[in-house]
């Protein structure tokens, strides 16, 4: 299949969900599209095995957002999503999310794994991941990161995987999730209330959910998952199921779906897309605002930023964490990943400030003084998102002013890190900072 | 180690062309062809002080025009921009009305465009001649006021004036349509020989008509079969 093959398919996919599945507005624009945002970077997550946190409140539609583009990316059936799904709850344990003893060979002395279908399936779902307290949340830290998982002492490792976890408001039978499982996440996302009309058609087309379930090849998966098989072969059987799945699919709503080697293509082709230079000095001049600190070296969550410092101005003053080296993974990825999607050749600015409000809005601590300025502001984001768009917009605006200064002394900075004596560009922002501590020219 | 700024290797050595940059470039080369096609007329034309306007004349100046504009690759925007070129006199050594006025039908006949408009309307001056010979299928908006002999000689061409024209309107026309929205001056058709002449307001005087009609305010007041 050809790339714009690849790329028809998803958008097919897309519109079947929008059409059948998922009703909702649309609230984000991109290249003179628009797109509602769950169930764009849901499909996004899905398509490049991401993390997605989708947060909003009960009722409407997180987790079946996921469970549509994990099933429909995925060919899996919608049961099986559904049997593998982890729920949040503060009596969840090791054994139900990640695997067990197989008390039958256990009992002959043997010490084997039953591994849980959430550990073995490649679309993960955490319902109602801030339900968990935070000693458990742990657990699945190194799982969704990695996607490795152990228990006793095996370990299994996912070659293929995406996790969306769902998270409602703050009530009080929620936890916190605490900030190293948040900033796994590469985008948060709020599955919005669809307005009136929509709601209102929601009601009319209950049969959806039969529209992806196929109760004997459930029945077959549920079998292969169960039996001890090696990796391959455990692999392939799933292989088939799922290809059966797709063809089924095929069939019956004339949709088209991707296979684990299509899949596989389309990443790579995600992955060649390269960032145009004003995409990359941008997203420099993002990461230098929220990371540097000219006083201490760096932001980092214990220390207090003073007034009085030459750069209150930036974001780095309304900010208390660090961001991590996980956030412009996660810029790029989603950026690029949007760029093959909306078929654009590079990413440009336009796709780093549609993705970066998202990836940004759940690793962003800002400061009180910031939230309490800014928590009544018009709006029709959550906050949290509302305040990274906000930021993105600030940095935009203010790359739009130096664009070309910044990429001077990012291009004086290559010459002298080559070697030549050259002045590195001066100016006033955390980026030209940042330069010359690159050069070794500031303690 | 690795050079983190990879990306920006080549941004240093590459040359910006802005396309504003480019298309000044391409338009200051027109205009100086323009102004240098302008000039050869003029040379041929100053044989003496004064530039009478006299049939033979007219018709010697239209064929040097002709000839020197074969080459020139212009587009009707230029000869707008031609025109405040002439107005301004930076880098045109002579501005006769007659010639200049010639000159621009000769560029307003041979462009490759149907459809001329020249905004005038910010000029000082007033040039003659504009419309001189325009052929069938180009018609010719001129949004200001025109000096004398304002389609003069037309062949099929159709000439608009949204502000007023001079003396001898039409002068000579074969056939086609001068519309003058305000006022034409003295002798407006004369010698016409065919073609209608519309003017909306006044006509200062009509000239000797031997075919066609003249208009004033919607009315016929010249018909000549």
């Amino acid at each position: 299949m050809e790339n714009g093959n690849y790329r028809h398919t998803v958008r097919q996919l897309y519109d079947f969900i929008q059409s059948h599945l998922y009703f909702n507005r649309p609230d984000i624009r991109v290249g003179g599209e628009q797109f509602n945002s769950t169930l764009l970077f849901t499909l996004l997550t899905a398509l490049t095995g991401g993390k997605a946190l989708i947060i909003g409140e009960p009722g409407l539609g997180k987790t079946t957002a996921a469970e549509y583009a994990g099933s429909l990316l995925y060919q899996l059936p919608v049961g099986t999503v559904w049997a593998s799904e982890v729920s949040g709850h503060p009596e969840q344990t090791e054994e139900k999310i990640i695997g067990r003893p197989d008390l039958g060979k256990l009992n002959q002395g043997q010490e084997e794994v039953v591994w849980s279908h959430f550990v073995q399936l490649p679309v993960k779902i955490v319902d109602e991941i801030n339900r968990l307290p935070e000693t458990k949340q742990s657990m699945i830290l190194d799982g969704v990161d990695r996607g490795n998982w152990e228990y006793l002492n095996e370990m299994i490792l996912n070659s293929e995987y995406c996790l969306f976890a769902t998270a409602n408001y703050q009530d009080q039978g929620t936890n916190t999730i605490i900030a190293p499982l948040l900033d796994r996440f590469d985008v948060m996302v709020e599955s919005r209330y669809p307005g009136p009309s929509f709601a209102f058609m929601i009601s009319q087309r209950q049969e959806k959910e039969g529209l992806l379930r196929h109760p004997d090849l459930e029945q077959e998966l549920q079998e292969a998952l169960k039996k001890r098989l090696a990796t391959e072969e455990k692999e392939t059987r799933i292989g088939a199921v799922s290809a059966a799945f797709g063809a089924h699919l095929e069939e019956s709503l004339q949709l088209p779906t991707l296979d684990h080697s299509s899949r596989q293509n389309v990443r790579k082709q995600i992955s060649a897309i390269s960032l145009d230079q004003d995409a990359n000095a941008y997203t420099r001049m993002l990461l230098a605002e929220l990371s540097f600190c000219d006083r201490h070296g760096q932001k980092r969550s214990t220390d207090v930023c003073e007034e009085g410092c030459h750069y209150t101005g930036y974001l780095c003053h309304r900010l208390s964490n660090c961001a991590s080296n996980r956030l412009p993974v996660s810029l790029t990825n989603y950026a690029k990943a949007l760029a093959w999607f909306t078929d654009v050749s590079a990413v440009g600015i336009e796709q780093v400030r549609a993705v970066g409000p998202y990836c940004l809005a759940h690793r962003a601590q800002w400061t009180d003084t910031h939230l309490s300025l800014l928590q009544k502001d018009r709006r029709n984001d959550p906050l949290q998102i509302h305040l990274a768009r906000e930021a993105v917009n600030e940095v935009y605006r203010r790359y739009n002013e130096q664009a070309e200064h910044v990429k001077k002394a990012l291009a004086t900075a290559y010459r002298i890190f080559q070697g030549e004596s050259l002045e590195p560009v001066a100016g006033d922002h955390p980026i030209y900072a940042e330069i010359r501590k690159d050069l070794s020219l500031e303690g | 180690m690795f050079n983190p700024y990879e990306d920006f290797k080549d941004f240093l050595s590459r040359v910006k062309n802005l396309p504003l940059d480019r298309l000044a470039a391409e338009h200051d080369e027109i205009m100086a062809e323009m102004a240098a096609g302008y000039g050869k007329l003029v040379e041929q034309e100053l044989k003496s002080l004064v530039w009478f306007v006299e049939h033979n004349r007219v018709i010697e100046a239209y064929k040097t025009a002709t000839e020197v504009i074969n080459t020139l690759s212009y587009d009707a925007h230029s000869i707008e921009d031609f025109c405040y070129v002439l107005d301004s006199g930076s880098d045109i050594p002579y501005l006769i009305s007659g010639p200049a006025g010639i000159y621009i039908a000769a560029l307003c006949n041979h462009v490759p465009d149907e459809k001329i408009v020249l905004r005038l309307g910010e000029m000082e001056r007033t040039l003659h001649f504009l419309g001189y010979r325009l052929p069938y299928g180009k018609s010719l908006r001129i949004e200001g006021d025109a000096g004398n002999f304002t389609g003069s000689a037309l062949q099929g061409g159709e000439v608009i004036v949204t502000g007023s024209s001079g003396d001898w309107t039409g002068a000579g026309m074969t056939e086609g349509r001068i519309t003058v929205r305000k006022n034409s001056g003295r002798n407006t058709g004369e010698w016409m020989q065919g073609g209608e002449i519309w003017v909306d307001s006044r006509i200062r005087g009509l000239g000797r008509i031997s075919s066609g009609q003249i208009y004033q305010a919607g009315e016929a007041i010249a018909e000549v079969y």
